[in-house]
């Protein structure tokens, strides 16, 4: 039971985290202002339910696929709902799963081969996390896109 | 309902006016594509064809057998998801009947991006930044550098874009700066693990909407679109990377994660 309350604390920590990236990232994109409080919950929603099943020990890849598939069909709904392109509220809902650390390690190490020469420690550092980078990335994207691949195929949504 | 020459022309300049519209904000390929026919189809004509390079649209509309063929290059304008809600809404509008063919083009015309207040802005991108922090595992005053790092961050991104300078090289000046501050917070030894904030304080500079649409487009068949939003971003990515390690050879602070 205890252990329970503890996972709902952390999940709900997440959550109440996991709002402020894709509120924040929403508004350099421009998202209209009534949808901000979509973009919050649904990178709420998504981040803490990539939690979730990343505690229930799921690899990150399926647990971003999973989310963000989930992410794509809630957007479908809000879409269909207010008249509005779906990408308007998935992709900054995504937002805060992205994988940018890994990315940035990735390519810093690259320039690191280039200025102290090659290492196995190095290049190990570098595949590892461009690999992760575009995994995850890949699951991101083909989740969003799950709706449209498999019910749509090619109607538009609204 | 029979065309004359001008109406077709007519109709095909407003059907592309859309589509460049939508390309110039960073909508996605298919999403260009299916509003731009849907637009030129209500607007009478038989059939549009698209073509969509990275930095042009080729549009084609056909009526009775005549074609007329433009083209507009797309300028990138930024990302800018309330235009291409207007123009969505403007089509669905158009679709229902509920406006005609002077409307579209008044409305079209009319449309201008609407962008939030710079300080909240900045404010929020700086709660951000501080928010990916918590997710890393850094304590209170990592959380504090994060913010104030990304929000300076965010103000020399927002100067540097408000001049038209290159966005390579606006982002590696950002990445410079974010990296110095949170680089002087690991001198002076600020915080548990202050190389967190250093990983946090560039995570503005991830071109996550490009990412996503590249994909999106690979996976939809758009894949020349595809490629050359990947190249874009992975070369956004390079050149905040240099940024990232100027500044760590500036300030001496030895090593990023590696």
């Amino acid at each position: 039971m205890m252990a329970f309350f503890d996972l709902f604390i952390l999940f709900l920590t997440d959550a109440w985290f996991a709002w402020i990236p894709a509120v924040g990232f929403a508004m350099v994109f421009n998202v209209p202002r009534k949808m901000l409080v979509y973009c919050a919950a649904g990178g709420a929603f998504a981040h803490s339910l990539r939690f979730l099943l990343m505690h229930f020990s799921l690899p990150i890849e399926w647990a971003t696929f999973v989310a963000s598939a989930s992410m794509g069909f809630l957007g479908l709904y809000w879409s269909r709902k207010h008249l509005i392109p779906r990408p308007v509220f998935t992709v900054a809902s995504v937002i805060p799963m992205i994988p940018g650390s890994y990315a940035f390690t990735a390519m810093i190490g690259l320039v690191e081969i280039n200025t102290s020469g090659y290492s196995l420690e190095i290049m190990r550092v570098v595949m590892e996390n461009g690999l992760r980078t575009l995994f995850i990335l890949t699951a991101l994207s083909f989740g969003l896109a799950i709706p449209s691949i498999l019910i749509y195929r090619g109607r538009p949504i609204i | 309902m029979i065309l004359s020459k001008e109406q077709q022309t007519e109709i095909t300049r407003i059907a592309v006016f859309a589509g460049q519209i939508l390309h110039q904000h960073g909508a996605e390929s298919r999403l260009i594509e299916q509003t731009t026919q849907r637009l030129g189809i209500a607007l009478g004509a038989e059939s549009i064809e698209l073509a969509i390079t990275p930095d042009a649209i080729v549009i084609t509309s056909l009526v009775e057998g005549h074609c007329v063929t433009t083209t507009r290059r797309c300028g990138d304008r930024g990302i800018n998801m309330q235009m291409v809600c207007e123009v969505q809404r403007i089509c669905v509008m158009l679709e229902k009947q509920l406006i005609d063919i002077k409307e579209v083009k008044k409305r079209l015309h009319r449309l201008k991006p609407y962008k939030y207040n710079r300080w909240l802005v900045v404010l929020m991108i700086g709660f951000s930044c501080a928010s990916f922090s918590h997710f890393f595992g850094g304590d209170r005053a990592v959380y504090w550098t994060t913010f104030i790092a990304s929000s300076c961050a965010m103000v020399i991104r927002q100067e540097l874009g408000h001049r038209q300078h290159n966005p390579f090289v606006n982002f590696a000046l950002t990445a410079f700066v974010a990296t110095t501050i949170t680089c002087l917070a690991s001198v002076f030894e600020i915080g548990e693990n202050p190389k967190i904030a250093m990983a946090a304080s560039v995570l503005l500079l991830v071109p996550g909407f490009p990412l996503i649409n590249a994909v999106s487009d690979m996976l939809k068949g758009y894949v020349n679109m595809g490629i050359a939003r990947w190249v874009f971003s992975t070369l956004l990515a390079v050149s905040v990377s240099i940024g990232i390690v100027a500044a760590i050879e500036l300030t001496g602070v030895s090593g990023w994660a590696l």
